[in-house]
């Protein structure tokens, strides 16, 4: 089964380089350009895995994967990518399904190696 | 008066009987005349005679007591009349005088002794009001306790703290006067624990949210006694250190902001690079694109370092100013030749309203060239294709003011003030601008701290921006 992945990142390079090595990878992806489109594409389309940045106009990466899990609850599984990686704290991720946080700049390597491993438990569950 | 009386008496008398033995007598009448004047002269010098003598160590004593009740009257002191004669009244006004003198000394004495004591104490009272205003000079507030927490002195800096009036709080119960309880905390933590550790430094803050202020508290105990075993009070210095706080918090904010722009392009470079490296992309056309982003990329970082440094070296004023009279009219066609060739490429049509009349401003050419540009590239930037531009300068109060009027985006009314922050870039339909987010800012920093001038915006998403930009205008 195609697993599909939403990518969400209002930078257009970095969104479309991780597009490229999830999708050379056998994924299905989808890209959003800001939180509000990504909150969209995510209810309508239920992804299996989210890609987010966590700085973002409108929509954070936090808050949509707040929303998300309160309205499709259990959630969609997510990585979070940020520049800021030592001001986010524990409590901030408590009750949301971010499995992961990588900081920018991060090897697409080893991002595709996490997703691989969530999706990995998921199957295996 | 009477001692005359009598004298008169007895001389009439002694006349009377000096004159009737005389009667009996066959005298011849030239003789009884004569005995009747003699007897006659005899009664009146008798009487005059009476009458001075009589008055004589009266009208002395008199004269002697009129003077002394006339000094007294007029409060000096001196001799009584001169007393040349031997007699016991003499005698005594000599006494007298003699008196007068020693008295007169003594007085003189107290009195030059008063004097000292008067300047001496003027001189204490004037080092002891120099000493108060210099403890009111001190813009750190000053609160001196007793060893009971009973207010000795304050300040006219502590009196703005707290809000009390030290004239009325003297010697009051320290928490009568002051209602802050995380402060009085402070003070009661000192008298407890002051023999142990007499000296502290802490910050207290006062207040909270945006009217936080946070002072920078230092608190001696006041020891006394051969082993210094007593506290005899406290001193709390306060130092407003809120704006320390504000710009410390800019600056670690500042540096939080910069590396998160530098980490941005620097997240696609290495993005990219590690997948061309895996041979990751196969068609050339996608490598030869990935390789444009790793170079675009770069570059932006590039603008951005420059943009950052020029910014940071101009607020900090690094860079030399050179002002000169100037007409901004020919800056504006100098912008203009840059700008007229982007706005074209977006079908941007670009009006100008340039007043015949060459208003002159005091200024640095560079820096106001900069400014201007970045205005007029944020309305081409913002500008959706087919927009329009409007640039115009006018004279208003004293001041040239350059009009950029664009027909783009516009800016929330939340978001007017935030433009003008480094690294803020307003976002239209969920994209975010190209650019680094400190154009606005060079443009505020030259026009308002550089020049004196100001910069104002008026917006309306979806109609369009104004901004102007006003400068002091030179004769």
């Amino acid at each position: 089964m195609v697993r599909r992945i939403l990518v969400a990142d209002d930078e257009a390079p970095i969104a479309n380089a991780v597009a490229m090595k999830l999708r050379n990878a056998g994924f299905e992806v989808a890209v959003a350009l800001d939180g509000q489109e990504a909150y969209e594409r995510a209810t309508a389309e239920r992804p299996d895995f989210i890609v987010t940045d966590l700085q973002m106009p409108g929509m954070s990466g936090l808050e949509l994967s707040a929303r998300l899990t309160a309205e499709l609850a259990p959630g969609i599984p997510t990585i979070l990518l940020t520049a800021k990686g030592f001001e986010l704290e524990p409590k901030d991720l408590e009750g949301l399904p971010i499995r992961c946080v990588m900081t920018k700049p991060f090897s697409p390597r080893e991002l595709l190696a996490a997703v691989q491993d969530v999706l990995g438990e998921a199957v295996a569950l | 008066m009477g001692a005359a009386i009598l004298l008169f008496l007895g001389v009439g008398v002694g006349l009377h009987l000096l004159l009737s033995p005389l009667r009996d007598l066959e005298l011849p009448a030239a003789v009884k005349a004569m005995t009747l004047v003699l007897g006659l002269a005899l009664s009146v010098m008798g009487l005059i005679g009476g009458y001075l003598v009589a008055r004589m160590p009266k009208e002395r004593v008199q004269n002697i007591a009129e003077y002394i009740e006339n000094m007294v009257r007029h409060g000096t002191v001196g001799l009584v009349l001169s007393e040349n004669q031997a007699d016991a009244l003499g005698r005594l006004g000599h006494a007298v005088n003699h008196y007068m003198t020693f008295v007169k000394d003594e007085i003189e004495q107290s009195s030059l002794t008063a004097k000292e004591r008067q300047i001496q104490i003027k001189v204490l009272e004037a080092e002891h009001r120099h000493i108060e205003s210099v403890i009111h000079a001190i813009s750190d507030g000053v609160i001196v306790t007793g060893a009971f927490g009973d207010l000795l002195l304050a300040n006219e800096a502590a009196e703005r703290i707290f809000g009390f009036r030290f004239e009325t709080a003297i010697r009051k119960p320290i928490e009568e006067v002051i209602t802050d309880k995380s402060f009085l905390g402070l003070l009661q933590d000192m008298r407890e624990t002051g023999l142990f550790v007499p000296h502290r430094t802490l910050e207290w803050v006062q207040g909270s949210g945006d009217q936080a202020r946070i002072w920078r508290v230092v608190l001696n105990t006041v020891v006394e006694g051969k082993k210094r075993e007593r506290i005899s009070g406290a001193v709390a210095v306060l130092h407003d250190v809120t704006k320390e706080k504000e710009i410390a918090k800019m600056k670690s904010d500042f540096v939080s902001n910069v590396s998160h722009e530098l980490k941005t392009p620097l997240a696609s470079i290495k993005a990219y690079t590690e997948m061309l490296l895996d041979g990751e992309i196969k068609e050339p056309t996608q490598v030869r694109e990935c390789f444009q982003t790793i170079a675009s990329e770069t570059d932006r970082m590039n603008r951005l370092i420059q943009n950052i440094l020029n910014l940071s070296r101009l607020e900090s004023g690094l860079v030399p100013v050179n002002k000169t009279d100037l007409a901004v009219t020919e800056i504006l066609r100098d912008v203009g030749d840059v700008i007229t060739p982007q706005a074209a490429q977006k079908n941007l049509s670009m009006e100008t309203d340039l007043a015949p009349v060459f208003f002159r401003v005091n200024g640095d050419r560079d820096m106001l060239y900069q400014a201007i540009l970045n205005v007029l590239s944020n309305a081409v930037k913002y500008t959706p294709n087919g927009g329009k531009i409007r640039v115009s300068t006018y004279l208003s109060d004293g001041s040239v003011v350059v009009e950029v009027a664009d027909t783009g985006y516009g800016v929330p009314q939340e978001e007017l003030q935030k433009i003008f922050e480094k690294f803020y870039r307003s976002r239209h339909s969920g994209k975010t601008a190209p650019g680094t987010g400190l154009g606005l800012a060079l443009v505020k920093h030259v026009i308002e701290v550089i020049h004196g001038g100001k910069v104002t915006v008026e917006s309306e998403v979806g109609k369009g921006s104004v901004f102007r930009l006003s400068l002091p205008a030179v004769r």
